[in-house]
């Protein structure tokens, strides 16, 4: 399977160069889109206290930035709120210096993609023609599918690994085959940035792995910058070139993996006792005891 | 079959076509068969074919029987008398009316004259059956389109609340403003477009969401059906109460071409931008928060698409009254015999709505006659009802869990 996935991007990128659409310089020159939120304050119409209260975070250009934290800490929360998804109470988030709650939706959806958590669809409809709504945002109320979006869908297929799975219904999926879709849907997309809130999580051991090697893939070979909010601390350790913690709405720490994930931080942010050894492949945490003191 | 999912032969092969050579798999979507490609899909066929069948026959039984008699024979016959079908005065005295005939054609003498087969089923028999087409049509896609808004399979034009203020409108102009029974109507749409206004306005906090929009519907609903039976206890002619009662359980007795006229050309307006809004459909399928993040505005859709179908239940609700569970039943008929795609969704409606108005009918017109021998007529609205409820009760028992769409 990885190897398929590799042999897909490999190929993803030699075509990308010969196509006469996007001009190479611009490949060459791009700088990736940054997102900057500043001063953000998140709250939901239920709870009287804000969930994230004027933080700043900024993603960083062409690279996965995780979002960590226990539950409840407002990662998700955070994530809509870059999204635009949760209109900010006080402060902004820019992308590319432009503010996205000013920019027109279907503009802002060229751009910046969103998986949420939970995502439902029809049983019955194809994973080509989930695959497919992803072009919604490049296509006008009456238009019909072009080529580009054609490419575009067999690009996020190939790059989700999902090609065989293709005319399967999507009500008759595992859990870990449907992410495989959304995550292709969100591809099709095609956007300078990607958000994924918590895109492992639910799925078993090779579909995790399967989601994480996409990931890697978009860091690698494209210029996307990928946020992602996940549960599990390895896994963001390995996966992120910048990590993010937050509890209760605050950020306690950032920076990359290595300094971020520590044995005072687990203990701090998620009150487990742990050994953390640093490796080549980043920090590797093993829990000991969640702690009980207030 | 082969024509239509080229893709489907060969999912792995394109697959790694695909992967080879980026490019030239880019066009083979839009090539699959071309831009209708979609319509022909066997099931989709199939449900239309059958329909149209149903439709025939019921209509044919329709023009058949009655208290002028005639053979199958004479009533094929005189459905497809050239006299009729081929003398575009004829045919367009019938569909656009006296008037607008004369206009068209120029035409200032006496139409010839027609045989009496020929008479009494182009005048009184066949505009009956095309009302019921029509309202057929409307309620079925209406329902449809709320569905999807919604995102709740329980929804309809009565479920929220958009027939009982029409209803509310339509008794209120016939036990008071008697003057204005000629504008009902109009008066019918109104009446449903201000109660669907009411309840998004309930139903609206930062938005709407699926089941604030039908809760508030059913609030709106009770309340305006609380007032249209007090209105009853006002009203001193039994007759007028009978009428009321005609309009609110629905019925096509004494429809003519005039009913055709009015609700034809609203109806063909509603079907185009459904059709038009199909895409949009499927993708509030996705929900909400899917189809925000693909860049959807969802509340303008939402309101949109909603008036499309206030839109075509007001045309029906308006020539026949409040015919119960059509709006609810057809739309999940379709999507169990067609999937969930919204463009086959809409385009099986078109065919099963009218198919089962026609039937029930069929039933309100003659079946009293048959079961009891006597010569009266039900409203078609009892009918629906009577067999709309066993269905839905089927529904309810065969599925786990109900609603959510």
């Amino acid at each position: 399977m990885s190897i398929e996935r590799a042999n897909a991007t490999e190929s993803d990128g030699s075509s990308g160069a010969n196509e006469p659409a996007e001009p190479s310089e611009s490949r060459a020159a791009t700088d990736a889109s940054d997102l900057d939120a500043k001063d953000l304050v998140l709250s939901y119409p239920t709870a009287p206290e804000p969930v994230i209260d004027g933080e700043s975070i900024a993603a960083e250009p062409g690279a996965v930035t995780a979002l960590v934290g226990p539950n409840g800490s407002g990662k998700s929360t955070l994530l809509k709120g870059l999204a635009n998804q949760i209109d900010p109470e006080d402060g902004s988030v820019l992308l590319d210096g432009s503010d996205v709650h000013s920019m027109d939706t279907k503009a802002l959806a060229k751009r910046l993609g969103l998986l949420s958590q939970e995502s439902t669809s029809p049983d019955s409809i194809t994973v080509e023609d989930l695959v497919y709504h992803g072009r919604y945002p490049h296509r006008g109320f009456f238009e019909r599918t072009t080529a580009e979006d054609a490419k575009a869908v067999e690009r996020a297929i190939d790059l989700a690994g999902c090609g065989h799975l293709r005319d399967r219904e999507v009500g008759s999926l595992s859990g870990g085959q449907k992410q495989l879709a959304w995550i292709a849907m969100v591809l099709a997309q095609d956007t300078d940035v990607l958000l994924l809130d918590e895109p492992t999580t639910f799925l078993d051991l090779h579909h995790q792995m399967e989601v994480m090697e996409i990931i890697e893939t978009l860091r690698d070979e494209s210029e996307v910058t990928v946020v992602v909010v996940l549960h599990d601390i390895e896994q963001a350790a390995r996966l992120a070139d910048r990590v993010i913690a937050l509890t209760d709405g605050e950020v306690r720490a950032r920076g990359p993996p290595e300094a971020v994930v520590t044995e005072e931080l687990l203990s701090e942010v998620f009150r487990v006792d742990a050994d953390v050894v640093q490796t080549e492949d980043g920090p590797r945490v093993t829990p000991i005891r969640a702690r009980h003191e207030k | 079959m082969t024509g239509e999912r080229p893709a489907t032969d060969g999912g792995s092969v394109t697959g790694d076509e695909g992967r080879a050579v980026g490019g030239e798999s880019a066009a083979r979507r839009p090539a699959e068969g071309g831009r209708l490609g979609w319509l022909f899909e066997p099931r989709l066929l199939t449900v239309a074919a059958g329909s149209l069948v149903l439709v025939v026959a019921a209509g044919l039984v329709q023009v058949s029987f009655g208290a002028y008699s005639m053979t199958v024979r004479q009533a094929w016959r005189a459905v497809l008398d050239p006299a009729v079908l081929l003398d575009p005065r004829w045919f367009l005295n019938f569909l656009l009316g006296e008037e607008l005939m004369r206009a068209v054609t120029g035409f200032r003498g006496e139409l010839p004259e027609l045989a009496r087969e020929t008479l009494v089923v182009w005048n009184i028999r066949l505009p009956r059956v095309l009302v019921g087409v029509v309202v057929g049509t409307n309620l079925a896609v209406s329902g449809a389109i709320f569905q999807a808004v919604t995102r709740n399979e329980l929804a309809s034009p009565f479920i929220l609340g958009v027939s009982s203020g029409a209803g509310l409108m339509i008794l209120l102009t016939l036990v008071v403003f008697g003057g204005l029974s000629a504008f009902l109507p109009l008066i019918a749409a109104l009446g449903g477009s201000v109660a669907f206004l009411i309840v998004y306005a309930i139903a609206w906090k930062n938005g709407t969401s699926p089941v604030r929009l039908v809760l508030a519907g059913v609030i709106v609903g009770t309340v305006f059906t609380s007032l249209q039976t007090g209105l009853f206890f006002f009203a001193d002619d039994i007759g007028v109460v009978q009428s009321a009662i005609q309009w609110t359980t629905g019925s096509l007795t004494g429809t003519d071409w005039e009913q055709v006229r009015m609700a034809l050309p609203w109806t063909l307006v509603a079907v185009a931008l459904s059709l038009a809004g199909s895409r949009q459909l499927n993708l509030l399928l996705l929900g909400e928060q899917t189809a925000k993040s693909l860049g959807m505005s969802i509340e303008r859709v939402r309101f949109a698409l909603s008036g499309v179908a206030v839109l075509a239940a007001a045309a029906s609700i308006a020539v026949a009254g409040i015919v119960s569970f059509v709006g609810l039943i057809v739309p999940h008929v379709v999507r169990n015999l067609v999937g969930s795609d919204y463009k086959r969704v809409i385009v099986g409606c078109l065919f099963v709505g009218p198919a089962l108005m026609v039937g029930a009918d069929v039933g309100a017109r003659l079946g009293m006659s048959v079961l009891t021998g006597a010569d009266s007529q039900v409203p078609v609205g009892i009918v629906t009802g009577l067999v709309g409820g066993p269905y839905f009760l089927y529904l309810m028992r065969r599925q786990q869990n109900m609603g959510d769409l």
